[in-house]
């Protein structure tokens, strides 16, 4: 494992790196009591579990939504590539967009077509998979507005499309909501849903439930009043509107609202948890993941950070930022909310991946939502009321002391909280969180969530942040660099039901991918220098990998073929906040450009370049 | 807004801009005033009239101009010394619409396609040219706070 001391100039970071060599950095050795148990995926589509084994047969091989299954698994039932022949892996087509920035979305497999979206500008493509070199059959660009590039906090991504009832649905950067027939490309409707001049944008993967496309804005950065809102799926009219700060009117909170802890119960919390009117500018926006679950017919998803950054300004638990909503899909009622990361003060957005599943805990079986935090927490939850039944920290975390589980509360360690014009240091933990957007992957049949992250530390020092509509609303000087180990990243198995790291296989780099889990038991991700890999999903030896044109921020899936066949995607295409790093237009002379992203990834523009480009693997 | 009063405003804080900036020595009176050349220009005579910084070069306006391009959020984009991030770096050597004094003025004070505001309809001119002026110290020795 290559110590990174030659990163950072600073003491610290060649002394943590001392350490490392010292205590043997290479962790990836599987714990010989972990529990596989006969936990069952039984929410959506995820395959059915019956001790321990999945029928592949029950998996139609298709991915129509970016998590595979309304459960978020992530998780393939194919089982023809394995740890035997992975090895005999290689490319059998690869697509270039035409798009240079940061390709963080999955591809979607529906029959014999495959569907990509692009970042900006946002081109769709069907790419006909009964051919050799996978043609196109059509392509639909929605032409953003040019300036909406400007809008964008952390490069112009996209996270992908949705497909359901014959129709794809998608965002562009410049706030609209389209849906195309699948077959024809051609748009069914279109719904203008945000403002590039408030510093909205949309960069996140609609979820459909129910018949309402599900969306959310991003910018908050920027202002920006976050908000998800419910489109009929057949004509793209708003059904319902949930904000995310306010009057309980707005957050669409109700009579059927049950929070579960105190910190959560009162009314109109949306306004009375900051000062007067800063919750009209207080972000909470969307950007990420949302669940359903078809039985209680609810989905779950998070908002992201309040603004500005500088917490002094807004004192208060700035409600509901960095909060769990569980809401129903066809009116947006708010039936329990939890927040993560009250009062946020160091950019812990919530926006991430739930994946349910049901565990046994304590002896019963629990219907459990499983949260992999920002904030550093893997969060196993009671997703039937919001009852929080375990929070560990799955790396290094030092700007809290864990979650009282009796109150529900995050505890703060004031040593850690930003001052304004001091420079507080050593913050883990950095904004990017112990974990960003790159979503998780769960094996039923290994029991573990397979988790790709960051492992950085941050200085920072509030400063004084000046609202003007449509520019960034901040307040804060960032400096990242490695956390303890030195290593920038990793993909850490996880046992949801001891709430234990099972192993990990450290990365030099940040882990900026998703990853997937399969039936053959492996588990595939990228490196942002651009290495495919896939490990054994058991005991994480490295059985392949494969360097692909530039560094990999993408969600790679298993699907089945026209032919039969097992196939793995993943695009290709260096970007995102820390990604962009590598683009010529950022200077990497000053540790704080790009809210500290220079500092995290100071050597990126020598280990990757740019361009998008999808690969399609197969035996 | 609509685009068509936004553009109205646009030109009119242009209008201002060119009243107040001095004339260019080379001006010929046969010329469009206020003309911000960001591509080339045809023909043999290229004499066209531009802006002059009225700070050129003066230190003393540096550290001011630093202090507007924070207060304005120049640099919650551009990054806090301009090395880039949402916005592109102003620390290169690369410039898409022109790393003359007049250029970067204009691109401030009319805003350019790919998302920087057009800042004319709030920033007032003298200020402009005090960041223009701090932006054309970056990586110079007279750099004021310089990334460390």
């Amino acid at each position: 494992m290559p110590c990174v001391a030659s990163l950072g100039s600073m003491q610290r970071v060649q002394l943590i790196c001392a350490a490392v060599v010292v205590a043997s950095s290479w962790s990836c050795k599987p714990e010989p009591s972990r529990s596989t148990g006969s936990m069952s995926a039984s929410v959506g589509t995820a395959p059915q579990v019956s001790n321990g084994e999945v029928d592949s047969s029950a998996d139609d091989g298709q991915w129509v939504r970016p998590a595979k299954d309304f459960a978020s698994t992530r998780f393939s039932g194919l089982t023809e590539i394995n740890a035997t022949n992975v090895k005999n892996l290689r490319p059998i087509a690869t697509f270039s967009t035409g798009a240079l920035r940061g390709h963080e979305s999955a591809p979607l497999v529906v029959g014999s077509t495959m569907y990509v979206i692009t970042p900006y500008p946002n081109v769709v493509y069907a790419l006909d998979l009964t051919k050799p070199g996978l043609p196109a059959k059509w392509s639909y660009n929605p032409k953003p507005a040019l300036a909406s590039q400007g809008v964008a906090c952390c490069d112009v991504v996209n996270r992908g499309l949705v497909f359901d009832a014959g129709k794809l649905f998608f965002n562009t950067l410049d706030n609209r909501t389209i849906a195309l027939d699948a077959n024809s490309g051609k748009p069914v409707w279109e719904t203008q849903v945000g403002d590039i001049n408030l510093g909205e944008t949309m960069t996140m993967a609609p979820l459909v439930a129910h018949g309402v496309v599900l969306i959310g804005d991003s910018g908050g950065e920027m202002g920006v009043r976050g908000w998800l809102k419910g489109l009929d799926e057949n004509s793209g009219k708003v059904l319902w509107t949930a904000y995310h700060t306010g009057p309980d009117k707005d957050v669409l909170i109700g009579a059927a609202f049950r929070p579960f802890y105190p910190q959560d119960q009162g009314k109109d919390l949306g306004v009375s948890s900051w000062p007067p009117d800063a919750w009209k500018i207080g972000g909470g926006t969307m950007w990420g993941w949302i669940s359903y679950d078809p039985q209680q017919d609810l989905i779950f998803y998070g908002t992201a950070n309040p603004g500005p950054w500088n917490h002094e300004v807004r004192p208060g638990d700035n409600k509901w930022t960095s909060t769990l909503f569980a809401r129903k899909p066809t009116t947006g009622e708010a039936v329990w909310a939890y927040q993560l990361s009250p009062h946020d003060i160091h950019d812990y957005d919530g926006i991430n991946e739930q994946i349910l599943v049901d565990l046994p805990i304590g002896g019963q079986t629990r219907k459990v939502l499983i949260r992999p935090e920002r904030n550093g927490y893997v969060y196993v939850m009671d997703r039937t009321n919001g009852q929080v039944l375990s929070a560990e920290p799955y790396g290094f975390v030092n700007a809290s002391a864990g979650v009282d589980l009796k109150t529900g509360r995050l505890k703060y360690n004031p040593e850690k909280e930003p001052k304004l014009g001091k420079v507080v240091r050593e913050i883990c933990p950095a904004a990017p969180g112990m974990k960003d957007w790159q979503p998780s992957a769960y094996s039923p049949r290994t029991g573990m969530l397979y988790i790709p992250h960051q492992n950085l530390c941050m200085d920072e020092e509030s400063l004084s942040a000046n609202y003007i509509a449509g520019t960034p609303y901040v307040g804060m000087n960032v400096k990242m660099y490695p956390g303890p180990g030195g290593n920038r990243g990793e993909l850490e198995a996880w046992n949801p039901q001891t709430g234990k790291q099972v192993w990990a296989v450290k990365e030099d780099l940040p882990v900026w991918s998703g990853a997937v889990a399969t039936a053959g038991d492996l588990v595939f991700y990228g490196t942002m220098d651009g290495w495919f890999k896939a490990i054994d999903g058991r005991t994480c030896a490295p059985l392949w990998k494969f360097k692909v044109a530039s560094g990999i921020v993408g969600n790679p899936i298993a699907y089945k073929g026209p032919d039969g066949k097992e196939y793995i995607a993943i695009y290709a295409g260096i970007g995102g906040w820390l990604g962009a790093m590598a683009f010529p237009d950022v200077s990497l002379d000053d540790p704080y450009t790009a809210l500290g992203g220079a500092g995290a990834v100071p050597d990126i523009k020598s280990k990757t370049t740019m361009g998008g480009i999808l690969y399609v693997f197969s035996l | 807004m609509s685009s068509r009063s936004r553009i109205a405003l646009v030109v009119g804080a242009l209008a201002i801009v060119a009243c107040e900036v001095p004339d260019h020595p080379n001006k010929a009176s046969s010329q469009p005033v206020s003309t911000f050349s960001i591509g080339p220009q045809p023909g043999p005579d290229r004499a066209l009239a531009v802006a002059v910084n009225p700070y050129h070069g003066d230190k003393s306006v540096v550290a001011d101009g630093r202090r507007w391009f924070n207060y304005y959020n120049c640099s919650g984009c551009h990054g806090d010394h301009a090395g880039g991030g949402m916005g592109p770096s102003l620390r290169d050597s690369t410039w898409f619409y022109g790393g003359e004094e007049h250029s970067i003025f204009a691109s401030i004070s009319e805003g350019r396609q790919y998302g920087m505001p057009a800042w004319g309809t709030k920033i007032p001119p003298d200020q402009i040219w005090r960041i223009v002026t701090y932006i054309k110290t970056l990586r110079t020795p007279d750099e004021p706070d310089p990334p460390r």
